[in-house]
This record gives C-alpha cells, structure tokens and sequence, in this order.
C-alpha cells in the first residue's frame, strides 16, 4: 500500500502559492521580496533536501517500527481521538525538536540553513535542511511509536505539520483574527521566530499551536515599533549552496580541532558557545540589549520630563 | 532508486527553474540605493549595536564600507539586496591586499570566506602629527 505523504500531495500548492506571492508583490498588491539568488538558493535546499532525507529515511523508518513493536497501547489509526491525540503530542513533539535545534548547537548546525535567508518569503519555507536526518532528531519522535501511535499515523502528521508551516513564511499576511493569533501559529508569530532582533532571538518555536511557546514562556508577539530584521546574527557571505548547507558543521569541526579538550563545549553549547565567553550567543545578545535598553529609559524619561 | 522518483525530482526541478526565472522577471528585491555615510553607520549599528565609530570608509561603488572601531575594524558588504557585516582586527584590515582599487579581506569564515570592497586607496593615510597641525 502506497503511504500517504502530505508533502507530495501539497507540492503542487507550493509551486502556485510562490507564483501567486511573487506575481502579487510584482503587481504592487502584496508585501513580498524575492531576490533572484537567495530564491535559487532557498528552492535549492528544498530540491536537495528530499534526496538527501532518502539516505537516513531507511534508518529512521526501521527505527520507528522496531520501537512499536514494543508499544503500550493499541491506538487505532481509525479512530478520531487517536487522530486529535497525535495531533497535539506530535505538535508538543515538534515544539522541543524546534527549541533543541536552536539552543544546542549540534543541532542548530543541520537548522541554521532555514534561517540564512534575509528574506522571508514563501521560497524560505523550502530551504530545507539536507543534515537533518544525520543529526538524529527523528528519534525524538519514537515514544510516540512507544506509547503505540502506528509509524504510518506519526509520519502522515509530522507531513501536515510541515505542510501547515509552509503558508505562514510570508509577509504578506499581516495579522490573523485575535482567536487564530492566540491558539495557532501565524505568519505574524513565525517573523518573529525568523527574525535577528536581539529582542526575537529564540522565540517562537511553535509548529501548528503557539499554545506551546506561551505555555513554556518562550512567546513573544511581533510589535510594531520594531520590525523584523530577517537572518542570522552573523549573516552569511555567500550564496554558494553548500557553504549554506554545511558551514555551520565546518565550524563546529574547525573549532573541535583547534581546541579538542573543549569540544563537549562546542558542540552541545548554545550556538555561539565559546570557553572565554568570546563568541556571543542568544543569551548574551539579549542580555546586552536588555542592559542598553534599561540605560536608555532613564535618558528618555528625562527627555520627556524636560 | 524508481522511475516514480525520478520522474518527481526532474519535475521539481523544473519547476524551480521556472519559479527562479519567474523571481528574476519581477524585480521585487528590496529596494536599495548605493550606501552613503549615514546609512553605512545605521547598517553597522544594527550588526555592532553601541560600538563607537572613529572612521569610516564607504566603497566608491556604495556596495560596503569599511569602519575603524578603537582596535576593530567593522566591515560591511552587500550580498544580494542585503548586507553582511563581520569585525576583525584592525591590524588585519591594515594588512589587507589592495588591488585594482579594491582591498579583499581573507575572513577565514566558511559562512563568509572574504570580503571585497572598492576604496580608492588603502591603507588610508596616518592623521597629520600634532607638530605638523602647529605648523
């Protein structure tokens, strides 16, 4: 029996939704950016990255139905509750896959490729890691084979979760009505997650429900007053596809070699992890924003009393 | 590996080149104009908030610009219709090659391997002596 794959079945809507959105920005009615380059680079991953999942696919597959065989409960893939139920734990899944990826960097090295672009389009949706499988994340998805979701069951829902991922990388859609923008992730909730805003850094980890990132207080709404900057802290200088891919993995390596004794450091440190506290990551860039913005009240409240 | 997939992959592929085509046509990056003075330290204060500049250098063709920040040196590129920036000694950007008017920083970055921004000389010439401004 051939698995049902939502990826393959909403590629089709992939390729017309980038036409729409780049069709609507030209004729001036939507807000969007494409860049030639960056969008060769983005769609790209996306190509590449279905290949380069095959090679880890197997093992990740094998991995799920060995887990299964020793599952604690039978859940119908018929049932409706079984469907609900998988929904939310793949989603809370997902959520912690998302934050690992971020705060640890052996896992930022296979994610960061998603977040090099300056742009945030619905090409970006696509550039997709190619290191994904290798660094294993799949396995966080086997207690669900445990608890005796089948493997067919978790992979269908895993496909929707991306697919629904997709629509919300675009600038086009400003905001959503207040319910939708409380309980599900948006393209408002998502620019913030893309965005290199020292106030934005790792926020938003959210797949489908954002209810996860207020839950575990990593929630912070887009403002106004501070528009999103997309990319890295440290953008990229290049648009060569395998430097994007793998450059991350290089660092990690070079810096292991350079100083082995601190090589735990490196690489399952938050990304930007250094021993002499060199090198700046999220938390420092927070706090010294924080710092600059508690020295700049002060000044402003004299303004205004002036 | 089956026909099926082969078939998919040339399919996406081909709609990639026509999607990038599609891109190229519309002409929707984003706006921007040759740097100048201004803009150059608000790119660079976005990348080095609170950082001081004593001098800067803006390319003559306005795609970088190149700041000297106490014993760093901020430098800034396009890339695309966007920017990148990264710091290195200032030792370093002294030493850079300067060639056919432009100076090429090795970064010895695998996200960024070098930076390349048109000046019309460089290194740039020492502050006159205080004796030399009494004269």
């Amino acid at each position: 029996m051939k698995a049902l794959d939502p990826v393959t079945l909403a590629t089709p809507f992939f390729i017309l939704s980038i036409i729409g959105e780049i069709v609507l920005a030209r004729l001036g009615k939507a807000k969007a950016n494409y860049e030639t380059k960056d969008t060769a680079v983005s769609l790209g991953m996306g190509l590449l990255s279905g290949s380069a999942g095959l090679l880890t696919a197997g093992a990740a597959a094998a991995a799920s139905i060995w887990v299964y065989k020793y599952h604690l409960f039978n859940i119908p893939m018929t049932a409706v509750w079984a469907w609900v139920a998988v929904f939310l734990l793949e989603d809370l899944t997902y959520y912690w896959f998302h934050r690992l990826s971020h705060e640890r960097r052996f896992w930022w090295a296979a994610h960061v490729n998603h977040h090099s672009s300056q742009h945030y389009n619905l090409s970006t949706a696509l550039r997709q890691t190619w290191t994904g499988g290798i660094a294993g994340t799949w396995a966080l998805w086997l207690p669900l084979a445990f608890l005796g979701f089948p493997p067919a069951m978790i992979a269908i829902q895993k496909g929707i979760s991306l697919v629904y991922q997709y629509w919300i990388h675009t600038e086009a859609i400003r905001r959503l009505p207040r319910w939708f923008e409380a309980v599900f992730n948006t393209p408002s909730h998502h620019r913030v997650h893309h965005a290199r805003n020292p106030r934005y850094l790792d926020r938003n980890y959210a797949g489908i429900l954002i209810i996860w990132d207020r839950m575990f207080r990593t929630f912070q709404p887009e403002l106004d007053e501070e528009p999103c900057r997309y990319g890295l802290v440290k953008n990229l200088g290049t648009f060569n596809i395998v430097r994007v891919a793998f450059h991350e993995w290089i660092g990690i390596a070079q810096d292991v070699v350079r100083q082995p004794r601190h090589a735990l450091g490196y690489i399952f440190g938050p990304p930007g992890w250094s021993p002499d506290g060199s090198r700046e990551t999220s938390a420092t860039l927070k706090a010294e924003w924080e710092a600059r913005q508690a020295a700049e009240l002060p000044k402003t409240r004299v303004d205004i009393a002036a | 590996m089956n026909q099926a997939f082969l078939i998919q992959t040339a399919a996406s592929a081909a709609a990639v080149a026509v999607l990038v085509g599609l891109a190229a046509w519309a002409k929707i990056a984003k706006p921007g104009s040759p740097l100048d003075d201004a803009r150059a330290r608000a790119l660079l204060a976005e990348d080095f908030p609170g950082r001081t500049i004593d001098e800067l250098w803006v390319a003559v063709d306005g795609k970088g610009a190149l700041a000297k920040s106490g014993a760093t040196a901020l430098l800034l590129c396009e890339l695309g219709d966007g920017y990148v920036c990264r710091q290195i000694p200032w030792a370093q950007a002294l030493a850079a090659s300067f060639k056919d008017g432009r100076i090429t920083v090795n970064l010895a970055d695998v996200g960024a391997p070098k930076a390349v921004i048109a000046l019309t000389a460089w290194p740039p010439k020492p502050p006159p002596a205080p004796t030399d401004l009494a004269a």
